[in-house]
């Protein structure tokens, strides 16, 4: 019995090793200059593009969401990264709705995509066109 | 149970060497993550550019061999990317000698991977933003402005509309004077002014234009060149610069010679003219009389001297009484006979008629006022003295007197007493002042005590005139 028991233990941490070990969907590190820089010359013209294009849409958002649904977008304190990702994440999710017109679905995912690209995060079962 | 050990231990070492083997991608690499960083290059020279915005959202990315590639060999470029886990490749067109591909990230770092039948994929990194090529400038003019003599060159970009380079480029101009050598400029704005003065006249010069990322984050090379524009400087730059110049030292020249001519004129009439007027000279009244009166003429006495006119026979006043007479002197177109008093008419009244009648014809000779000629004069003091009345003197100015300034009027006066008068008398000599003061010291004291004195003033020659 005791060396049944000494093989199980180190088949174990073998499996711990062995097994995947992906708790964050972000990569991990300091990039935060790396981030910044790419988001001032190349994102923000990007989100600068969709927000002009989503103003015709605006009205039409808000009369047909409840207030507890904006908690999709909700950015938390200290998780930046994290609150980010959730949110492109779910813009992606809008891509698939036929009641937006196709070119801002389209810029839309490009923004979702360009988001995830530069944190270097990927979404939970999510599609993307390309 | 030795047996189930000895089975675990090998199954848990199979297992990681399964895992060591194959890593999370399942792609074999030196990096074990798929990637090729570390792979050594395979003489894999190509020159790639990226061109931002190409169309709408797309940008592209062009690559060609530096060496070409031996003949009978299919070369594939490819561009990759690692996207969640997975390394994804995108082959690229092959146009003619390039190689080009369209895609819409730019963020994410990728890899350009060539692939050959013969050779196993070799693969090199490549950022997009640093292997920009901006699009081409176009629609270049060029403005002459006169006032300032400068040639505005203006061209424009595409990328003035587009997002991602938009204020970051720097632009180059190149000019040449027909076939000469070219001379740039480089400017971060659309427009660059030529100094007219830098340019020859009347010619002919070319210009174009590319353009650069300025480096802020963007980097990459030179675009290719505009299309030339050519213009052609003006004849007047320098005749404008030239006439203005002739304008100024004509002018120059003309003030100099008034401002000598002024100063001269100055000079010259200072004294006679310009000080008069500005500080005027006292009046002098020997001066200011010979002014307003006439000069006599040669053979008139003018001096008040009584000695100069020694030869001038002086008759007494004494017997001069009647105003009357006097009024008929200053007035001879009425009748005499009218004024004469009746106490003259006695035996001397033909006398005084003719004296009157000639006094009334007597055209005084008088060329300016109060100076006498010495007949005239005589004849006026010959009938003033029949003229004067008694009791009738006052202080007129028209009454005559001696030259010595013995009053005429006095209540006492007798005309009977004085020998009446010859017009044409012979003067008598001198001296009369003495004796005559004498003589008429006694007659003063017969006259009334009117004290009224009458002198000649030249005035009143001037008014009897």
């Amino acid at each position: 019995n005791s060396a049944f028991f000494r093989s199980i233990f180190r088949v174990l941490p073998l499996l711990l090793v062995l097994s995947p070990v992906n708790s964050s969907s972000c990569a991990m590190g300091n990039r935060t200059t790396e981030i910044r820089v790419k988001y001032e010359n190349i994102l923000s013209h990007d989100i600068d593009e969709l927000v002009n294009m989503s103003a015709e849409y605006r009205d039409r958002c808000c009369k047909n969401k409840k207030h507890e649904n904006s908690k999709v977008f909700f950015c938390n304190d200290t998780q930046e990264i994290e609150s980010l990702q959730g949110m492109a994440c779910n813009m992606l999710r809008f891509f698939h709705k036929q009641k937006i017109s196709k070119s801002f679905r389209w810029k839309a995912a490009l923004v979702s995509c360009g988001t995830l690209q530069l944190l270097q995060c990927k979404c939970e079962r999510h599609k993307k066109e390309k | 149970m030795l047996r189930m050990t000895q089975t675990s231990t090998v199954l848990s070492i199979f297992i990681l060497f399964l895992h060591t083997t194959f890593g999370e991608s399942g792609c074999t690499s030196a990096d074990g993550d798929g990637t090729f960083g570390d792979d050594e290059p395979d003489n894999f020279d190509i020159d790639c550019f990226s061109q931002l915005e190409f169309r709408d959202s797309y940008s592209s990315l062009t690559c060609n061999f530096t060496e070409p590639p031996p003949h009978n060999t299919n070369y594939t470029l490819a561009l990759c990317t690692k996207e969640d886990s997975n390394y994804v490749c995108f082959n690229m067109e092959k146009q003619e000698d390039a190689y080009f591909l369209q895609f819409t990230d730019i963020l994410s770092n990728k890899d350009i991977c060539m692939d050959s039948e013969m050779k196993k994929r070799v693969c090199r990194s490549l950022v997009v933003t640093d292997i920009v090529k901006p699009e081409v400038p176009f629609d270049i003019n060029i403005t002459y402005q006169k006032e300032a003599n400068e040639y505005l060159i203006h061209y424009s970009t595409p990328h003035s509309w587009k997002k991602y380079l938009k204020d970051k480029l720097i632009h180059q101009i190149a000019y040449r004077q027909e076939e000469g050598t070219w001379k740039t400029i480089e400017s971060p704005y659309l427009q660059v002014k030529l100094l007219g003065k830098n340019l020859e006249n009347d010619a002919s010069y070319e210009v174009k234009v590319r353009s650069q990322p300025n480096g802020d984050y963007f980097k990459g090379m030179w675009s290719e060149w505009s299309t030339s524009k050519s213009f052609r400087t003006t004849r007047e730059q320098h005749s404008t610069e030239s006439s203005s110049s002739v304008v100024v030292v004509i002018f120059s020249i003309l003030g100099f010679m008034l401002s000598i001519v002024m100063i001269v004129l100055i000079v010259t009439f200072w004294e006679n003219r310009i000080k008069p007027a500005v500080w005027p000279n006292l009046p002098d009244h020997k001066k200011t009389l010979e002014q307003l009166c006439k000069k006599p003429k040669n053979n008139f006495d003018i001096s008040f001297n009584p000695e100069s006119f020694g030869y001038v026979h002086i008759h007494k006043v004494d017997g001069i009484r009647a105003k009357a007479e006097l009024e008929n002197f200053l007035q001879p177109s009425t009748a005499p006979e009218t004024n004469i008093p009746e106490k003259f008419r006695s035996g001397s009244d033909q006398k005084m008629i003719p004296a009157m009648t000639d006094k009334s014809k007597l055209n005084l000779p008088v060329t300016y006022g109060g100076i006498w000629p010495a007949e005239a004069l005589h004849r006026l003091l010959g009938t003033s003295q029949l003229a004067v009345t008694e009791g009738n003197c006052s202080s007129s100015t028209y009454e005559v007197c001696h030259s010595n300034g013995v009053p005429l009027c006095d209540d006492a006066f007798n005309l009977s007493s004085a020998p009446p008068p010859d017009p044409s008398h012979q003067p008598r000599p001198e001296p009369l002042n003495g004796d005559t003061a004498s003589q008429m010291l006694p007659t003063s004291e017969m006259r009334s005590p009117n004290n009224e004195e009458a002198y000649v003033t030249m005035s009143s020659f001037y008014k009897i005139q």
